[in-house]
Parts: structure tokens; sequence; C-alpha cells
């Protein structure tokens, strides 16, 4: 075949290929999940359904602001440090559970405590570096909005709101019904302006992007 | 070419390949990490950052910081904005005392010697053993057997020292390497006021400034850098600058005439400048002023002055003396100063009485853009200028050491081994004191000659205050305060005296009643509370104690110092001459050392981002240099940049990297101070032949300081630093020059007419 054709040929099919990569990326950036929704295995095998699980379903009902406490204070929820842990894990082994491999977990961790390590757990909710994301604001805005709470019942108190605690769900999901922490909602930008659209928050771009 | 099935497998392997590559490049897994931390206060937030007002202790000119901490972490320093002095800006070296903080060769808990001093071979001890050690070798010493060496110190520690010292029976000297005597002795001579002088740039039409490089290094570079801006673009005139120095320095660079003047000149300059207003400006000249300092003569005083004789020997055309003079007389806002090497030769007082007299002439003491007097200490006992000694009162006590007089020396912040002219016979004199305490954070020089170290806290981590020198024009005192815990385990220098103080007891506890520093700073702020003036008031101590602190200071903008008056002193009739050490002959030039920007007189040399940041005129970082004229060096010498120059003193011999300059005097070199420490930490490592022919780099240069000349300034006593002449050979060595300007030379045939440089046929030193 002439030249031409085939030099064509060449670049066309070297063209194919790249915008199969470029396809690829964009592919699954627009439609794959976060890397969170694989509910990564985690250094310390920790069951939120055994802490944070509800009395009923034999789990010890702890409120999610015990330990990430920040969440109604700053930009970050921030992970309880070991110290916090060992509040209870001092004495709590682990020995004699019904869970096979509670005190070998357990033990990790008191380990890390011993030594004055920390503890390296992997994100599992995690947003582009481009993205400023402040937990305080959203947490008392929906504490005063109990209705447009999703993905929970909210016990409303007296005065119309939800602590904090209750809050969480609607964009993580009912944690404490995970044995491994997962990534339920999307969590893109469109999810986000949704959102702000319907309760009249800024959508202005500086908001987040700065 | 035809694509046969086998380019096209090839093609589409080469394809998938790329693909599986290319899918490879995910989130490396450490961006995905987040942590529990050991332990945390219930309290904290987290991501929270927390800013504290306090002192910039690098420097020592008292400026007031604000650092960001976040979780107990120190993270960044920057200028103070409610601060009279910084207003917000900070200087190089400011930003820089981070890594002082988290320095890894810092001192780790006290520390007693095991081998010979000087070996630098300790062991680890208590601080209870370290502090009773040293109780036990001041007590009972005998008057004039004790010397407390610090840093210039002002304020609170600055009393405790003094009282310290006082009560054992010694004395408490402060060292600078960069003597300030010849200044504070020219403003008590020309002004009569111990403190010094504001100058109030902002507000000025016309600077004339003899050898003062006050944007980089003289005094406070952040003040008058902040000042400067003004001056330049803050009113509806735009100021002009002159500098008259011998080196094209950072200020010359930026001023709009940069006039060379021969090395200790500088004096007759602004005499014949005072000639010229006298004859010329009669009009613009306060008369009163005129009549004082000729005694009643006119201008027939200063005759020997005139241009035309004063040019040849100064290297300044009578046109441009003129020039200057007119300049002065026709700017309402006129100021002069002067300071840096104008001051620093033989004949430095008079050069510098000279430069500050002619403020009284064109009337600009106390006026908007003038001289700015500054006040006393707003507080009774506690001391606004630092007790420092000069090369005259380190002569002595050279003396007494060599004689064995000196039993007990406590050393803080001061390196006077490197900093001293080699020929004085500082260190071997140390060898006959009884007993050295250090409380150095690191081991330099002076440290390795301890016995004992008893390491200080970084000023972020310690209580304190400084009355800044030079002064806002009013009162101000800056408060420091520890803004993270202490590191490691160091202990405030401060608290160390007043611990020993206790231990001590008797006359010496009695005079110092505080436990810690912090007690002391309280009482210093109780008698500013009773004021009741000023940026802070409040009946409550506790409010005034908590505002105080997070304004980073307390001032009085209406409590301004006033002119103290007196009689104006008489202008010489004839001039000083500079006397020269070292050769005189053809194939010898002036030294003109000069302060670093950053590393200032050696103190930064330990932090590698001082190290880093280059020299603002020339961009060389790492290394020491000499400036030579690149005319001559290119055409008689053969010198190219980067060859190694042996530089022969008065003092001693160093090598220094040649850098060719089209700015300096074909009779002069310039040398940065700061580098060649031969102990500072592992970022300073002195001169070593065979690393330095091996181009390995750890070789910073040499010692300006052990060059020069021990002479000192008459009339002040201070060390004449700029008073030596020296001879330069090639060694034949060659190393690149370490620098940020790329390596092709600016070259512009028109240099020679930008940048005159008048040689006289003959110099008389």
């Amino acid at each position: 075949m002439p030249k031409a054709v085939s030099r064509l040929l060449i670049a066309s099919m070297i063209g194919v290929v790249v915008l199969g990569v470029i396809a690829y990326f964009v592919g699954s950036a627009w439609f794959g999940l976060p890397v969170g929704a694989q509910a990564p295995d985690q250094p310390i095998a920790y069951p939120h359904t055994v802490h944070a699980g509800s009395v009923d379903s034999g789990g010890m009902g702890i409120d999610c602001t015990f330990c990430h406490r920040n969440v109604d204070k700053g930009p970050a929820a921030t992970i309880p440090s070991v110290q916090q842990c060992m509040f209870c894990h001092a004495n709590i082994t682990g020995k004699g559970s019904t869970s096979p491999t509670a005190e070998t977990e357990i033990a990790k961790l008191r380990d890390a405590s011993a030594q004055g390590l920390p503890v390296n757990w992997l994100r599992v909710h995690r947003l582009p570096d481009h993205v400023q994301f402040v937990h305080d604001i959203h947490i008392n805005f929906l504490s005063g909005r109990p209705d447009k709470i999703v993905n929970s019942t909210p016990v409303v108190g007296a005065d119309g709101r939800v602590n904090a605690a209750q809050v969480c769900s609607t964009c993580h999901g009912q944690v404490a019904t995970m044995t491994k922490v997962k990534q339920v909602r999307a969590l893109k930008m469109g999810d986000c302006v949704d959102c702000h659209r319907e309760n009249n928050a800024p959508t202005d771009c500086a908001v987040c992007h700065y | 070419m035809k694509t046969t099935r086998r380019k096209f497998l090839k093609w589409s392997g080469v394809g998938a390949l790329g693909a599986v590559v290319f899918a490879g490049c995910t989130i490396p897994e450490r961006e995905l990490l987040v942590q529990s931390p050991a332990q945390l206060p219930e309290d904290l937030v987290r991501g929270l950052e927390n800013w504290y007002a306090t002192a910039c202790g690098q420097c020592g000119a008292g400026e007031g910081v604000i650092v960001r901490v976040v979780e107990g972490r120190a993270l960044k320093i920057e200028g103070n904005p409610d601060h009279p002095l910084s207003r917000g800006k900070s200087t190089v070296q400011c930003q820089a005392a981070l890594q002082a903080l988290y320095n890894p060769t810092r001192i780790n808990g006290p520390k007693r010697l095991t081998g010979a001093r000087g070996s630098g071979q300790y062991e680890d001890i208590t601080w209870d053993e370290a502090l009773s050690e040293v109780t036990a070798a001041l007590q009972g010493q005998a008057t004039g057997s004790v010397v407390v060496l610090t840093d210039p110190i002002r304020g609170t520690l600055g009393m405790v020292a003094e009282k310290f010292a006082t009560a054992s029976g010694g004395q408490h000297w402060g060292y600078e390497a960069l003597e300030t005597a010849t200044l504070h002795a020219a403003i008590k001579q020309t002004f009569n006021t111990d403190r010094l002088p504001d100058f109030d740039i902002e507000h000025s039409d016309y600077i004339l400034s003899f050898g003062a490089d006050f944007l980089s290094s003289w005094l406070s570079p952040v003040r008058y850098g902040r000042g400067y801006g003004e001056f330049r673009q803050g009113g509806k005139v735009r100021g002009t600058l002159v500098q008259v120095e011998s080196r094209f320095s950072m200020t010359a660079a930026n001023a709009d005439h940069w006039v060379f003047v021969h090395p200790g000149r500088e004096g007759e300059v602004a005499l014949s400048i005072a000639y010229v207003l006298l004859s010329d400006h009669a009009g613009q000249v306060n008369a009163a002023a005129a009549n004082a300092l000729t005694g009643g003569q006119g201008p027939a005083a200063l005759a020997a002055f005139a241009p035309e004789a004063v040019a040849e020997r100064s290297g300044v055309s009578a046109e441009m003396l003129r020039e200057m003079a007119k300049g002065l007389a026709e700017h309402p806002n006129a100021v002069v100063l002067g300071g840096g090497s104008a001051g620093a030769t033989t004949n430095g007082l008079f050069n510098l009485n000279a430069v500050y007299a002619l403020n009284h002439l064109i009337g600009s003491v106390g006026r908007a853009g003038g001289v700015k007097h500054n006040p006393g200490s707003p507080v009774a006992g506690l001391p606004a200028n630092a007790k420092v000694g000069t090369f005259a009162d380190w002569q002595d006590l050279t003396g007494k050491m060599q004689g064995g007089q000196i039993k007990v020396a406590l050393v803080r912040s001061a390196n006077p081994v490197y900093g001293l002219p080699s020929s004085l016979g500082f260190r071997d004199a140390l060898n006959n004191v009884g007993k050295i305490v250090s409380f150095s954070s690191f081991m330099d020089e002076t440290t390795i000659m301890a016995d004992l170290i008893l390491p200080d806290n970084s000023f972020l981590e310690a209580w304190g205050d400084d009355i800044p020198e030079a002064g806002p024009g009013h009162e101000a005192i800056t408060f420091q305060q520890p803004v993270v815990r202490p590191m490691l385990s160091t202990k405030a220098f401060g608290d160390s005296l007043l611990d020993v103080a206790n231990r001590l007891g008797g006359n010496v506890k009695a005079t110092l009643p505080w436990g810690t520093m912090k007690e002391a700073l309280q009482a210093t702020a109780r008698q500013l509370q009773a004021l009741n003036r000023g940026s802070v008031q409040s009946a409550n101590f506790q409010a005034f104690w908590n505002t105080v602190l997070q304004r980073g200071g307390w001032w009085d903008v209406n409590a301004k110092g006033a002119a103290p008056g007196g009689p104006l002193p008489k202008l010489p009739t004839e001039a000083v001459e500079p006397v020269f050490a070292g050769d005189a002959g053809g194939d010898s030039y002036f030294l003109v050392p000069f302060a670093s920007n950053a590393l200032g007189d050696g103190k930064g040399a330990n932090l590698p981002w001082l190290q880093a940041s280059p020299d603002p005129v020339t961009t060389v970082v790492w290394q020491t240099w000499v400036e030579i004229n690149r005319k001559k060096a290119m055409e008689e010498w053969g010198i190219k940049e980067g060859d190694e120059i042996e530089i022969a003193g008065p003092g001693g011999t160093i090598r220094a990297l040649a850098y060719l300059h089209p700015g300096v005097s074909p009779d002069v070199v310039c040398v940065p101070m700061g580098q060649g420490h031969t102990h500072y930490g592992d970022f300073e490592i002195g001169p070593d032949l065979e690393r330095f022919k091996n181009n390995v780099g750890l070789d910073r240069g040499g010692n300006v300081f052990a060059a020069v000349t021990g002479a000192k300034v008459e009339g002040s006593g201070a060390l004449a630093w700029a008073g030596s002449r020296v001879t330069i050979r090639k060694t034949g060595n060659w190393v690149r020059v370490p620098k940020l300007e790329g390596p092709v030379f600016a070259d512009f045939a028109m240099v020679e007419e930008y940048l005159p440089i008048v040689k006289p046929d003959d110099s008389k030193a």
C-alpha cells in the first residue's frame, strides 16, 4: 500500500491508543467508584459495629463524636489518638471475646501504645487536593435541619435540633453497621453542588476551591 | 511501508503495555494515610493554627514577630503587624530562626568535659549536677574573678545577668563582633544622648548615608527596609538616596548615587560637605548650629576641607562634594546617617562625629524626616542599653585571663574565639581560666573550650523581653514568650542563673528574688501596668499580662525621646588620618569586610536556610568570596571567577573565591563575614586544604576576622575591623563559585561610565 496511507494508518493507530488511555482515565473518573469504595484493609481491623453499633444489634452504642471529636469544631473530623483508645483497651484485651481475632488485633493497638507509636490508618474518604471541605459548617447546619439528614432516622430534640453524631450518616452512610469502613456515597462535585442548591448554600467556586 | 500482521501485533503490544503502565499510576499509598497520634490533649483541635506574638532572638534588634503554631509545633515566623518597629515585616534572619529550634546539632542536656579542654569530649550529666557544679565554682570567689559574657542583652534578662555578675563579685560584658561602641560614642558626642536615635526615613526626601548598609545589615534592616518603601513611594516626593561607601553594598545598589570613598576618608568628605554648606548655602543652614560648630568662624574654620583639597585624598570629586551639599541644602527633610565601615577604621570616631554633625547644620534633629531621639527605659532598673565591651575591654580581659585572675567564666550566645582577631590570643588565654561554663545551644569555637555546658533554650521556648535598639522613637518593650514547650533537655539561661542564685544564697539570692524568668518578667510587667499609660492599660494584672503577651509587647507612642540639649561639639579643623595595618606597598589593597546579609557576623552560619540565602548583590551562597575589581583582575592579574585567592592580612591568612565585580575600586577587596567556622555543627567546617582541592565543598572559606588587625578605633576602643591592608595571591586552585546568577557576565561596554571609580594616584595610608 502507498507510503502515505500506511503512515496515516500508523499515526491513527497511535492516536487510537492515546485516545484509549485518555478515555480510560476520564471514564474511570466519571463512572468509577472512588478508592474508598473498596473498603481497604486497615492495619488494625477495627470494627465500628462493636463500638458504634446500636445496643440492640450487640454493639456499645458509642456516639460518633466521642471519638471523632472535632467534627463540629474544625475542618477535619479527626481520628482519635491511640491514647483515647487506651481509655478502655488498657483493660480490655479481647481475651475471651466471641470474635476469634479480637485479641490479636487489640494486641496490635496495645503494642503501639506501649511504644508510643502512632497508628497509620488507610484513608477511606478522600477528596482531591483542589477541594477544601470543612466539616464543622456542615455539621452545624445539618444539626439544625434534621429534615435534610439522609441515610438515618434522626432523633430530634425538643429544640428541633439533633446532636452532631446523627448528621454523619448523611454522607458517610451507616458506619455503625460496617465491619470495615466503606465509602457509600459518591462525594463527587455534582453531589455536593446538588445539596448546596437545595439548601440555598453558596455555590460560588471559591467557596470550596481556594 | 506495508503494515504487516507482525507490525500490527507489535504496535498493539506496545499500546497495551503503555496502557498497563499508565494504569499503574495510582495515588501513592502514603497520601492515603491518616494518623492516630500516640498522644493528644483532649481539648486540642487538630489542624488548627494559633499565632503567638514574641520577640525575635536571632538578630538581636528586638523586633516583634508572630509565630504560627500547629499542634504544639512552631511552623512559621512572620513579623508582628502591631509592633512599632517591624509592623509585620521580617528579615531573612528572623524567618530562618526556626532552624535554630529544630537544628539537629543542638546540644541536648548538660555536659561535663572528660578530656582535655578543647577536645570536645563530654559526658552527659543531670541538670542538678550541672547547676550544683556551677554553684560550687562560684562560691567564695574573690571580687573580680568572675566574668559573665553574653550577647548584648537588655531588658529583664540584661538586668538579671548584670545583677548576678555584680553580686557574685564579677563583671558582666556583652560581646558583639560588630561593635557598636563607636556609633554610641559618636551619638553621645554629637547629640549628648546614650540611646541610639531613630532615623525617620519614611518622611525624609534626601538620605545621605556614610557606610551604613541599612537595607541589609545595619541596626534594624526590618525597620529601615520598611521605611525605605515609604521613603520611595509613600509620599508625594520620591526621596533621593545617596550612599557614600567604600563598597558596592545592597544599599549602594539601591541608591540614586553610589559615591565611592576611600576607606577611612568618610569624615573628611562629611566635613567638606559642611564647608560647602557653610560657604555656598548659608541661607539653608541652621545659623545657631553653624555658629556653635565652627566656633563662630564660619566656613573659614573648615578651610582644610575645601572640596579641591579633599577630592584627591578621598576619591570623591569636588563636583560630587558640591552636589551632595546642594542636595542637603535644597531638600527640606534631609537626614544624614553613618556607620558600618565608616566607623571601623582607626579614625572611625572622627568620621562618625563629622557625619552626624551635619544633622545639626541642616536642622534635622527632632523634625520630620530627620533624627528622632529615643527615650530611656520606661521601667526603672531595666537597662535600655546593653552593656557591651569594646576591643580595648577584650584586650584587658585577655590580659586578666592570661594572668590567671579569672576563675569562672560564664558564656552565653557569644563567640569571641571566632570573632576576635587571632592576634589577641583570646583562645589561648581561655586556657588559664579556672572554670568555663557555656550556656550555648551549639558547639561553636568558644563552647568547645567549656568545662561545663548547660544548653540554653531557643528564644521560641523562653520567657524574656527586649527594649529594641534602636528604638522607634518612643518607649517600647517587646515581650518574648515561649511558643512551644522545650523540645530537648535545655534550660533557659535566665532560669539557670536564677536557680544558681537561689543555691548560692546570701547576697546573690537577695538581689535576685525571683525563682524563674517568668516571675521576673511579671515583676517588670507590674511596673509597666503601674504606669497606667501606653498601648496596654488595665487595673487587673492578669488582663494586662494577657494583653501584653497577645500584642507582643508594650509601647507608648506619646512617650517620645527628647533632644537632651547641651552644647554642640566644635568641629575639628584638621583631619584625623586613618592608619592602616599591613603592607602599604604597591601590591596591597584595602580590606573592607562586611556583615553578610544572611549570616550577619557569623551567628547564622549553622542554619542552612541562611547559608542558602543569596547575597543580595553577588547572589553567592554557601561560600566566602572576595570582591575584586573586574577590569584589573582580568587585565592585570589574570584572575578569573572562582580562582582561590589567598588573602594575607596583618592578623593572618585566609582563603576565598574570587568574584569579579565591576563596582569595586581597583585598590580595594571586599570579603563577607560569617564563614570559616572551625566548629559550629555539621554545616560549618573550617578550612581544610585537602577537601578544598577535591572540591568536596565542605570548606566554606575563611573567617575574615582572622585576617584583620587588632587595632582600635581612636576614642572609642572598638575594633577597627576595616583598618587592614592585605596582599592577595592566586593559589592555583579553582572552585566554581556557587551563585544564583548565571555564569555569563552582563558585560555592557559602558560599565566604566556608569560606575565611575576614581583612583587617586597615591594614598596617604
